[in-house]
């Protein structure tokens, strides 16, 4: 064999190695942001998951805040139609998503500002864990909304940064959207006692 | 003139820098477990009493020996930015407290400036120790004694009754051993198996007509030629059956004959290696498994 083709057949095989090792770290970070998405639309279920309860029990004390019951489940209805999978998570739907669970979020805020007006309710032991949940909830939201974003930026970084940037173009991975910084809406109910 | 000012200035850098010193950031609080595995609580502000400690330390290294649960116990009298979940939470995140895959991590914050107490679970937590049930433990063994600022009674009740609950909870396992080993072995194949190639790819140039190209060849003669430090060198007279070539060729090998001292390096290249890089548990020092949280935990102000 000549020593040139000994060269190029060299060249090419690292060409291919590169390129079959960096696909698959493409494929592993997309499935990691995947993944994260997954968990942040679980935590975002689970604060859905405890409004009817936490309605019920302010309902005993203060069933005459009508208004304010009605605000908070439908504004949950709203948010639970809404799904997005991770693979077409685009800019625009994400800001959907952000708004949807934002107003889930105000809904609440003002739910518990009432809740202020009654001293019983408030010692409630029955409440003040369905309180605590509530808070454990906002903070696992803001905790995976963080591990997204640290997700999704690893990965744009990957797949922006030269020489990777060809491979992502011919296999068609693309730019994923961040969760923007938190709006005053969105910002979890903050409770005292 | 000058003297006062001077001491004057001196004051207030002093003072600055002692208000500074109050405000802890994460890196700051001193992991006692790392330099001794007994001890679970940082108490580097002296808040605790040193009985409430021990008795702190004792209930948790318990824990830990029967469950595998990993604690971290910080009392502080401030901390940096002032927001207790997120400080919790980067701590236990910061140390890995908790078994790696278990994610069986505990943190527990008290800070006296703040005046707060929060909780932070690893995700292996979650279910056997709910945010509700945080909650509970701290308004009803910690908020009360925590009011009258007496700080060791609610630490140390607080730890009791955590302890009641997640002591039986799950059983102590060491799974990160045996992917350790895993890992070590996997290695040493590989690392076996490609030597294995590159020997059987060496034999098998060697055993190459340089006329024709075929792997026929016959050893048909050979003559010693030179003995030296116990190499031999021979003259080789190889035969292809392929294509009847003809040729010689020079080979060094080891001299069974030979008893003098040999002083070459072949065949010592492991001698100084080794596959250390144990993990883990030093002499007295306890280590962290590297557990995840993701935000469990509940937190009260008083």
């Amino acid at each position: 064999m000549k020593k040139s083709t000994i060269i190029v057949i060299a060249v090419i095989a690292i060409i291919a190695i590169w390129g079959v090792s960096s696909y698959n770290g493409m494929v592993k970070m997309e499935e990691t942001v995947n993944t994260e998405w997954s968990n942040v639309e679980n935590q975002y279920q689970r604060r859905s998951d405890l409004i009817p309860n936490l309605v019920n029990t302010v309902k005993g004390y203060a069933s005459h805040e009508k208004e304010t019951f009605q605000a908070v489940v439908d504004a949950r209805t709203k948010a639970t139609q809404m799904t997005i999978s991770a693979d077409d998570l685009t800019p625009e739907k994400m800001q959907e998503f952000q708004k949807v669970q934002g107003e889930v979020g105000s809904a609440l805020g003002r739910l518990l500002a009432i809740t202020e007006a009654y001293p019983d309710l408030k010692a409630n032991e029955n409440f003040k864990e369905l309180q605590a949940q509530l808070e454990g909830t906002e903070n696992r939201i803001s905790v995976e909304r963080k591990k997204f974003n640290d997700a999704a930026r690893s990965y744009n970084t990957a797949i922006r940064t030269f020489p990777r940037n060809l491979l992502a173009g011919i296999f068609g991975f693309d730019k994923r959207p961040y969760f923007e910084a938190e709006e005053g809406a969105e910002k979890a109910p903050k409770v005292e006692f | 003139m000058k003297r006062p000012t001077l001491l004057c200035l001196f004051l207030l850098l002093l003072a600055i820098t002692t208000i500074q010193a109050k405000e802890y950031t994460v890196k700051d609080i001193p992991m006692v477990h790392l330099q001794n595995r007994t001890r679970y609580v940082s108490n580097p502000d002296g808040i605790l009493s040193s009985a409430a400690v021990a008795t702190m330390d004792s209930i948790l290294y318990a824990l830990e020996q029967k469950t595998g649960i990993q604690t971290v116990v910080a009392v502080v009298t401030g901390i940096e930015g002032g927001d207790c979940f997120d400080f919790a939470y980067r701590l236990g995140e910061e140390t890995g407290v908790g078994q790696k895959g278990r994610d069986n991590g505990l943190v527990i914050l008290l800070s006296t400036d703040e005046r707060c107490i929060q909780f932070a679970t690893g995700y292996g937590l979650e279910g056997t120790l709910p945010d509700a049930l945080c909650k509970r433990i701290q308004n009803r063994y910690m908020l009360p004694h925590f009011k009258d600022n007496d700080w060791d009674t609610g630490m140390v009740e607080g730890i009791r009754a955590i302890n009641g609950y997640l002591d039986g909870s799950m059983e102590n396992t060491d799974d990160e051993e045996d992917e350790d080993v895993m890992a070590v072995v996997l290695t040493l194949l590989a690392f076996c198996g490609i030597i294995g190639i590159v020997i059987v790819y060496l034999v098998w140039r060697a055993n190459r007509c340089p006329n024709c190209k075929k792997h026929q060849l016959q050893r048909v003669n050979s003559q010693v030629i030179a003995r030296n430090n116990g190499i031999k060198t021979e003259e080789v007279t190889y035969l292809c059956r392929h294509c009847g070539h003809t040729f010689t060729r020079r080979e060094k090998s080891e001299d069974e004959n030979y008893r003098g001292p040999r002083n070459h390096g072949g065949g010592t290249i492991f001698m100084g290696g080794g596959f250390g890089g144990s993990s883990g548990g030093g002499f007295s020092g306890g280590s962290f498994g590297g557990g995840s949280f993701g935000g469990g935990g509940a937190g009260s102000r008083f």
